[in-house]
């Protein structure tokens, strides 16, 4: 079996465009909320989300992070035309206010394959991803899966979610935002999470391909668990049985034993029931390893980024394992009995670390553990 | 307007060449509309306005009670299949929006496919992984790969779509539950 390797990334979020503004604002600890200008939200209990300037388009943005991962993987024209795109998205953003009798002739198949095209990638192959927050974390796992068992040499995996106004609306109506503006993962005194913009883009290829590149890859694709909890439509299992399985499964793949884990980027939404089945989850998986191990969630610091939030987190995964320095997690107030974890605070963590996992979880009980490795 | 009888041909028909392109087997299958009786989509309690969730539920229900027993510790992923997505919920959501409604807390909770995919996890005990995806043959391809890698012994595929069109169109939707080959029994 092959490797399956990171050769390119790109993002854009509430820091900005670019890797180097993110890593810049993840180090600099300061959370990127803000009071929400892009629409209304004047009838809403929390006005607070982590956003860029104006109103980025979706599928512009998308086109722009794949053509720049792209780039930095060094892929000829030819290159990507024979790549196919798996996109994670909530669907097409223009099918809610389209005309009835257009709806049919949107929906994210055209949505991915327009993407697609736009951005160079194969005409045929692409997939559209839409499991909530788990929906990019699966698509990478399926990408590195797939390059792993030989059926593809090559994955460009994607992922945006630009906070607007409808996901903003449920989530107030839902009572799932923050209304005190501040995102509190494993912290006493949390109440919930922000909503944050997030574009990513990484290409992941066979250790084969990646050889060809005169640049070392980015990273290893070491490992990846996927499960489902089997409790409940929109809460995790409290114990954390099922994400406990994605993170033993994909340690197992990697061949990494937990106390070799030198970084996790936890899912930490903020949210009352979620931090301490994570917690749970965490302890049932790594045992006494779980001491040592430094966590944090950095949605304390950019945001939910809904379906994006593998493709995003992966990124700051692989950028804080690259720079040697872990982002802190913000908004912390003081320990819950709960949520006992290694959690990096006050600031920036500087680390050796080979191995690193990001997790995310979502409704359905759905749970994705990626393990990263620095080649 | 369609018979029901095609749509039900046409969805079961793709799935199960889609299940065959992707090396797996058909364990147990069903649709909706089935018959002539499947006219309104039953409701489910905690779903609300639109059809996608419980028509997702209906279709997933039957092929699960058709199955042969498997082996308790057996993970089960569920894979959904959508090019549109709950547009009848969006729609909603879209329109309160744009009127300053406000927004029902339980259009929240059915805002993503994986709802569903959960009270039906809970109710079978299927513990494998949640994925939706957009077309029939990665939905395949996908579980396939997670019945390969391991993480999963079986799938059950649902492909949905819920009309858009008042008066036109229908809701309709079809299921297969999936094993690898070397699930197959012998001949």
């Amino acid at each position: 079996m092959t490797d399956a390797v990171v050769t390119g990334a790109a993002v854009i979020s509430a820091y900005g465009r670019g890797t180097e503004a993110l890593l810049a604002g993840l180090l600099s600890g300061r959370p990127a909320f803000a009071p929400v200008q892009r629409f209304d939200v004047s009838a809403r209990r929390v006005r607070t989300a982590a956003t860029m300037p104006e109103s980025p388009d979706l599928g512009t943005e998308l086109t722009g992070a794949i053509r720049e991962a792209c780039d930095e993987a060094g892929l000829s024209q030819a290159d990507r035309a024979r790549s196919p795109l798996f996109l994670a998205v909530h669907g097409d953003p223009a099918i809610a206010r389209a005309p009835q009798a257009g709806q049919p002739g949107l929906g994210a198949e055209a949505f991915t394959a327009a993407v697609a095209g736009r951005a160079g990638l194969a005409e045929q192959g692409f997939r559209c991803y839409m499991s909530a927050c788990v929906a990019a974390s699966t698509a990478v796992a399926d990408a590195a899966a797939m390059i792993r068992r030989g059926h593809a040499d090559r994955v460009v995996v994607a992922g945006g979610y630009l906070v607007e106004s409808d996901q903003f609306a449920l989530f107030d109506a839902g009572r799932a935002l923050a209304d005190d503006g501040q995102v509190r993962p494993f912290s006493a005194g949390r109440r919930g999470l922000l909503l944050g913009d997030g574009v990513g883009a990484v290409v992941i290829e066979s250790g084969r391909l990646a050889r060809r590149h005169s640049s070392p890859p980015l990273a290893r694709m070491a490992g990846w668990g996927r499960s489902g909890d089997a409790y409940h439509p929109c809460q995790p299992h409290p114990e954390g049985h099922g994400m406990a399985r994605a993170v033993t499964a994909a340690l197992r793949r990697a061949g990494v034993a937990a106390a070799d884990l030198g970084y996790i980027n936890a899912h930490g939404s903020g949210t009352g029931h979620s931090d301490p089945a994570e917690t749970n989850a965490l302890r049932l998986a790594l045992g006494d390893a779980v001491a040592a191990v430094p966590v944090s969630s950095t949605k304390s610091l950019h945001g939910q980024a809904l379906e994006a939030s593998g493709v995003l987190e992966l990124i700051v995964t692989l950028l804080a394992i690259r720079k040697g320095m872990l982002p802190v997690n913000a908004g912390f107030l003081g320990a819950d009995d709960g949520c006992r974890l290694s959690l990096v605070l006050g600031e920036a963590l500087a680390t050796t670390a080979e191995f690193a996992m990001s997790l995310n979880a979502a409704f359905g009980g759905a749970n994705t553990a990626l393990v990263i490795g620095v080649p | 307007m369609t018979s029901p009888a095609s749509v039900t041909a046409d969805d079961l028909a793709a799935l199960h060449a889609a299940a065959a392109a992707a090396g797996l087997t058909v364990t147990s299958s069903a649709s909706w509309p089935q018959t002539d009786a499947d006219r309104e989509v039953t409701p489910l309690a905690g779903f609300i306005e639109s059809n996608f969730s419980p028509l997702i539920a209906e279709v997933a229900e039957r092929a699960l009670r058709r199955r042969e027993p498997i082996q308790p510790q057996a993970t089960t992923a569920i894979v959904m299949v959508t090019n549109l997505g709950d547009v009848t919920s969006a729609t909603r959501v879209a329109a309160a929006v744009d009127a300053g409604r406000r927004v029902s807390p339980l259009l929240f909770f059915q805002s993503v496919p994986n709802s569903i995919a959960g009270y039906l996890a809970a109710r079978w005990r299927l513990t494998g992984p949640v994925v939706c995806v957009s077309g029939t043959k990665a939905g395949l391809e996908a579980a396939a790969l997670l019945i390969d890698d391991g993480d999963t012994d079986e799938a059950l595929i649902v492909r949905v779509e819920v009309a858009v069109t008042d008066g036109g169109g229908r809701d309709h939707a079809a299921a297969v539950l999936v094993t690898g080959p070397t699930n197959q029994e012998g001949p």
